[in-house]
């Protein structure tokens, strides 16, 4: 039963997943029930193998799970056709990856264009895609990138570039699995100030798995995967400020 | 998806593969080059066949004795002697739908003016024979029923003889030899160009009396030339010739003619058919080719598909739909054929150009290929196009972002 003042964006009920590759079942979730509320910073932990990212691939739409219910935004995603699949991503989520999954020799001005290329609700011409995507990489601080191909982007800059394509169309809510997994500690502060800011200020519900405690300090509630369980669930009611914590730590000209 | 933003994405997933694409179109623009310039080399050859056909006049009527079997052998009809000039005498008398009747014999031989000579076609004839042909004489006159009954030395040659004999020489009263019998040359005949088996003015026309009686090659006739009074009449012609030479000749009810009469039109229709038969070869070679370019198109898409997995997973994780990757990829390769083809069809008519001007080939350039090899490369780009669009549009997102 709901309450009425919680907003539940996502709400899984008994989430199995099994993974049958012929002669080895892998049972990667075993029963997972929770449900994440409107506005929250959730870290999603665990050893290698918990089945975090299985999670994250269900909750994005990407994967089904075998069995168990996953309402999103009160619609119930678990029954949907693979074309509705994939207006739910393109309406209610952004991602973000390890790897980036930018499209190579595609300037960051294109890349972040996408999500709109494959909206339904409405159409987008060129001028306003641009004009929107411009927009985009600008919170993420990327104004003089706008032409610049991945291959010519540091590690950091290609996922604010990923960044912003996520959150061009103003989405529920953002995924990201593992988004500084391949950065460094400042570059992965910068990452989640981003993230942070764009939580309390537009008040987008983000969804993140990391290794790091110090990337887990940032989030309101962690939530930890084992052997594919909810093995614990922590409210934190006092988050570190990435914002706060940039400013003390040494610019990179000083590292020298 | 706007379809000029897949147009878009198609138009830079192609430009950036180049090479590639430039050498995947080679293959429809060959396949489309050949279409066109096979169809208009084909067209061209039975357009100047109809036009030699009609040249020769349609209402003209050969007679030529039937291949028959004697003790069981077949014989050749120029071999056996069944028509005789009373026959063609009576054929000009007796059949009203006749307007003119000549016996024909003829040789290719060597001629002889002082100390040239000349590799050309003998005709032995009537006086009429001009009349038969619609054959005007250009310089001097025909030779006369006088001279067809005197058995006179007299000729008149065609326009290439006089060209090859005579280059500054007025021909008219010199004297040519056919096997050492001296001919003079009474008239030229009109230029009238190139006709079935060769150079129709390349020819000399002797009384076939003179040809008959003094010429040793040749001792009897060979056909009977004549002309129906006009075209709508030649078949009533052909029936008058045919019972009169079956009365002629002793034919009994229900034995065979021993003579065969041939139109040009019947000969009209043969031409047409082995005309259409090399359209049709041709045609069907070129569309092979267009074929196997298909193929090329098929086998760069099955791998740029597979190459680009990755790019199709993120796109899906974006939210496209299945049926946006298979526009996505159809339009790749529609793009690719229809380039082809324009390219092709371009090509196709510069090179029939080209074959016309320098090769001395008839060439026609139809409309009909030009419409058809366009659809054709489109229809090539759709169906090679689709199956691996189709594979494309039926990845698994998350599948394909694990794709190496
Ligand atoms: N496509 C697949 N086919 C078969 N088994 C899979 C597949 N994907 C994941 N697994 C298995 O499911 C289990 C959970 O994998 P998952 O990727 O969710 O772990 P994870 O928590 O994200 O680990 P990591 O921290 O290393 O990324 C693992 O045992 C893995 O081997
Ligand atoms: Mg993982």
């Amino acid at each position: 039963m709901r309450s009425s003042e919680i907003y539940k964006v996502i709400e899984v009920n008994k989430l199995n997943k099994i993974y049958d590759s012929g002669e080895v079942k892998v049972h990667a979730l075993r029963g997972v029930s929770l449900f994440i509320e409107k506005g929250d910073l959730v870290a999603i932990m665990g050893p290698s193998g918990s089945g975090k990212s299985t999670f994250m691939n269900i909750l994005g739409c990407l994967d089904k799970s075998t069995s168990g219910e996953y309402f999103l935004d009160g619609k119930n995603v678990s029954n949907m056709t693979k074309d509705e699949l994939a207006d739910i991503r393109n309406d209610l989520i952004g991602f973000v990856f390890q790897g980036f999954n930018l499209l190579s020799r595609t300037s960051a001005l294109e890349n972040v264009q996408l999500p709109l290329l494959y909206s339904r609700a409405r159409a987008y011409h060129s001028k306003e895609r641009d004009e929107l995507a411009k927009k985009a990489l600008d919170s993420v601080g990327l104004s003089g990138r706008y032409n610049h191909q991945p291959n010519q982007l540091s590690g950091g800059q290609q996922q604010r570039v990923a960044i912003a394509r996520a959150l061009i169309k103003n989405p529920a809510m953002i995924l990201a699995d593992e988004p500084t997994g391949n950065l460094d500690s400042r570059t992965s502060v910068e990452i989640m100030n981003i993230f942070q800011t764009m939580n309390r200020r537009n008040g987008i519900t983000v969804v993140l798995v990391t290794h790091s405690d110090e990337i887990a300090r940032f989030a309101d509630r962690v939530i930890v995967l084992r052997d594919g369980k909810v093995k614990e669930d922590i409210r934190n009611d006092n988050p570190e400020n990435a914002e706060e914590m940039l400013k003390q730590m040494p610019l990179p000209e000083d590292d020298l | 998806m706007t379809v000029w933003a897949t147009m878009r994405i198609a138009l830079k997933a192609l430009y950036a593969n180049k090479l590639r694409t430039v050498l995947t179109m080679l293959g429809i623009i060959i396949g489309v080059a050949s279409v066109i310039t096979m169809v208009s080399i084909g067209q061209g050859v039975s357009k100047s066949v109809e036009a030699n056909i009609s040249s020769l006049g349609t209402n003209i009527l050969t007679i030529t004795p039937a291949t028959i079997k004697s003790g069981g052998v077949h014989q050749s009809g120029f071999m056996v002697q069944t028509l005789t000039v009373d026959d063609s005498y009576a054929i000009s008398t007796e059949c009203p739908m006749v307007a003119y009747a000549s016996p024909m014999v003829r040789r290719s031989m060597q001629i002889v003016y002082g100390n040239q000579n000349w590799n050309t076609s003998v005709y032995g004839v009537s006086y009429n024979y001009n009349l038969i042909r619609n054959w005007n004489v250009a310089q001097g006159e025909f030779f006369t029923e006088q001279d067809v009954k005197g058995s006179s030395k007299v000729c008149v040659v065609g326009s290439s003889v006089v060209e090859n004999l005579f280059v500054n020489d007025n021909p008219i009263g010199q004297v040519i030899r056919v096997q050492k019998v001296p001919f003079r040359i009474v008239g030229v005949l009109e230029t009238k160009g190139e006709g079935m088996g060769g150079d129709q003015d390349d020819c000399i026309m002797v009384p076939y009396t003179t040809a008959l009686s003094r010429i040793s090659r040749m001792k009897y006739i060979q056909s009977i030339v004549c002309s129906a009074i006009s075209e709508d009449m030649t078949n009533a012609a052909i029936n008058e010739i045919s019972s009169l030479l079956r009365q002629r000749h002793r034919i009994l009810d229900g034995e065979e003619d021993d003579f065969t009469i041939r139109s040009q039109m019947d000969l009209a229709e043969a031409m047409a058919e082995t005309t259409g038969m090399l359209t049709l070869f041709l045609s069907a070679i070129a569309f092979i080719s267009l074929l196997v370019g298909g193929i090329g198109i098929m086998n760069i898409m099955l791998v740029s598909v597979t190459e680009r997995i990755r790019e199709i997973g993120i796109r899906m994780a974006l939210g496209a739909r299945g049926g946006d990757v298979l526009k996505q990829f159809l339009f790749e390769s529609m793009t690719l054929s229809l380039f082809g083809g324009v390219i092709g069809i371009l090509s196709g008519v510069v090179l029939s150009l080209l074959l016309a001007r320098f090769a001395d080939l008839n060439t026609f350039i139809s409309v009909e290929a030009i419409v058809i090899s366009f659809l054709f490369s489109a229809g090539v780009g759709v169906f090679f196009g689709f199956y691996p669009a189709w594979q494309a549009s039926k990845l698994d997102p998350i599948e394909a972002l694990r794709h190496e």
